[in-house]
């Protein structure tokens, strides 16, 4: 979760390749980040930063499965036990007939789920503020920020400016 | 050592050359233990010439889908296609075999392709001008021969451009409009192949899903033995470039493309449920009732376990799960033609067998009857309703002439491309 009331002090870059440099020197100094923004994402970005693999897709498989489960049982029951109907001449439980509905909703219990425990975990309920850093990290510049309490200023500015950054600045978000 | 071509330790040709000797013996020992109709010998040829000429069918279709969609990762190994592709010649050689038994009467294969059926069978009758030995040897062999003619095309210009490409690229140029030129051709005529090949030997019964069904079969062994044979020669210190970015989204492909195939599968099977149509549904009712273990081991092999294990992201990206896989999806598909053939052939030699008094089928007629209607408890048919020993030694004949053919052809080119435009974009791939 992200916290606010910070004073950062960051650089923009104006390539790809400046900021994974920069972000590689930063680790090897054992400097924490703060933060990165990219207008997309970019390659070896993860590896760069060190972060640990999603377990989203943990949580996908286990969406998808309940859907899978949701759909058959509740099909199953439906047709067998709350309301049997016969459909153009069938046993009431048509294994072939449930499949595609059994499909549709693993990958919609997949999906919501999926998107909703994103959200969740990145905070972006309805009526989120999110602060912005620098516009125009949303259009074409990169940015590297650091927390000026986890780290010394001077050394970070030195470091952004070594790696090319186009403007060092700072800020409270 | 030369990484540039390859120089297979002379260990490894033996290994090929043993699986070869095991085919023949297979060939000869199912030749001479079969009936005097020999249908499951030509059934054997039929499956085995099928699946590896569309395998190798498969591999410059995605050469020539990858050059038309700007889709450069493939490039590095992409001779490793080029080389699969060049079966076609045995294809060729095979498919006119089987063209020339129609004529001369060596095998009871196909049902239409029996003059007195043809004359008299009001289904076989209306589809006459299709099926027909003259489409079948002219049709068939023809799409062979333009298949070939493209992947020969794909291979030189290929091989022509590490020595003579320049900055103008025309090789490559060249090369789009070949590629773009075959996807159309190769997608009508690859479905009136399988329509000839394989979906005649069941003359009454049709699917508009069958093409699909069998082509995505065969993709998937496309991919599954492109793994399998770069996990290989990676192992014998060859394509050091190919990393597990490739492999990652090779796995993709295969776990994709045999989703793809469960979809096609399912659907042709739901629609004739559905319809429950008496000259469609037989089709389901003899593989169910008399092949039940191929007909769901075909599900299980095919789709619940590569899905299973290749849906997570770390599998496509290790060689273990790989092989496994690989290994799983080429049998599965293996054996999902043998279940595609053998029935329809069987019933196809018995029907003839007895009107033929006293012919060649009659022995097996007999036999198979019974092993047909009497199978619960009866037990299995080896090599008709399951695929036996021989069956399976002659598959490694093929898969060695298979494999044979495509290192030959990998061994008379540099491994990689030099001056494909996309080769760096395949050296740097990235996930």
């Amino acid at each position: 979760m992200r916290k606010y009331n910070v004073d950062l002090v960051y650089g923009i870059y104006d390539d790809e390749e400046k900021l994974l440099q920069a972000i590689r020197k930063a680790k090897s100094q054992h400097l924490d980040i703060f933060d990165v923004y990219t207008p997309f994402p970019v390659h070896g970005m993860e590896k760069a930063l060190g972060l640990s693999e999603s377990r989203l897709h943990i949580a996908g498989f286990v969406y998808g499965a309940l859907g899978t489960l949701t759909a058959f049982l509740g099909m199953t029951w439906i047709f067998t036990k709350d309301w049997p109907i016969i459909f153009g001449g069938k046993p009431y439980w048509s294994v072939p007939a449930f499949i595609p509905i059994t499909f549709e909703l693993t990958v919609l219990f997949a999906a919501w789920g999926m998107t909703i425990t994103f959200y969740t975990i990145c905070g972006l309920w309805p009526g989120v503020k999110n602060p912005q850093i620098d516009l125009r990290t949303t259009d074409d510049k990169f940015c590297l920020a650091f927390d000026m309490t986890a780290v010394n200023e001077s050394v970070a500015k030195s470091l952004l400016a070594e790696s090319g950054a186009e403007e060092i600045n700072t800020k409270t978000i | 050592m030369n990484t540039e071509h390859i120089q297979l330790p002379i260990s490894d040709k033996i290994i090929l050359s043993v699986l070869g000797i095991i085919g023949l013996i297979s060939l000869i020992y199912i030749g001479a233990n079969d009936d005097l109709g020999h249908t499951r010998l030509w059934t054997n040829i039929l499956h085995n010439s099928v699946f590896f000429t569309l395998i190798a069918l498969m591999a410059i279709f995605f050469i020539c889908v990858s050059v038309t969609a700007y889709a450069g990762w493939n490039v590095v190994f992409r001779r490793i296609w080029d080389g699969m592709s060049h079966f076609l010649l045995f294809g060729i050689l095979l498919m006119g075999l089987i063209a020339i038994g129609i004529y001369f009467g060596w095998h009871n294969l196909y049902h239409w392709a029996d003059p007195q059926t043809a004359a008299t069978d009001p289904v076989i009758k209306g589809k006459s001008s299709f099926l027909n030995k003259n489409f079948y040897t002219f049709g068939g062999l023809g799409f062979l021969v333009v298949w070939f003619f493209f992947a020969k095309k794909m291979r030189d210009l290929s091989i022509d451009e590490d020595d003579h490409g320049d900055n103008r690229f025309a090789h490559y140029k060249s090369m789009k409009f070949y590629a773009a030129l075959f996807l159309p051709i190769a997608g009508f005529s690859s479905a009136a192949a399988i329509w000839l090949w394989i979906m005649s030997i069941d003359p009454h019964w049709y699917s508009t899903m069958f093409a699909w069904y069998s082509s995505a079969s065969c993709f998937v062994s496309m991919i599954a033995l492109t793994i399998l044979l770069l996990i290989y020669l990676k192992s014998r210190g060859y394509y050091h470039a190919v990393n597990m970015e490739h492999f990652h989204d090779l796995g993709k492909f295969m776990f994709a493309f045999s989703v793809f195939w469960t979809y096609l599968w399912f659907d042709q099977y739901m629609l004739i449920w559905y319809g429950n149509v008496g000259e469609e549904t037989v089709y389901f009712k003899t593989r169910i009732r008399e092949y039940p273990i191929l007909f769901y081991g075909n599900l299980v092999i095919n789709f619940v376990l590569p899905f299973l294990i290749l849906l997570r992201n770390d599998t496509k990206r290790k060689y273990g799960t790989l092989i496994l896989v690989g290994l799983l999806v080429f049998i599965g598909h293996w054996v999902d033609l043998f279940q595609m053939i053998k029935p329809g052939a069987l019933h196809t030699s018995i029907e003839l067998g007895s009107h033929q008094a006293g012919s060649a089928a009659q022995a097996l007629s007999e036999h198979s009857t019974e092993a047909a209607h009497g199978s619960h408890g009866a037990g299995f048919n080896i090599g008709y309703s399951i695929p036996g020993i021989p069956e399976i030694g002659l598959m490694l004949g093929f898969l060695a002439l298979f494999i044979g053919t495509t290192l030959h052809f990998l061994s008379k080119a540099p491994l990689t491309p030099k001056r494909d435009p996309f080769l760096e974009e395949s050296l740097h791939h990235h996930v």
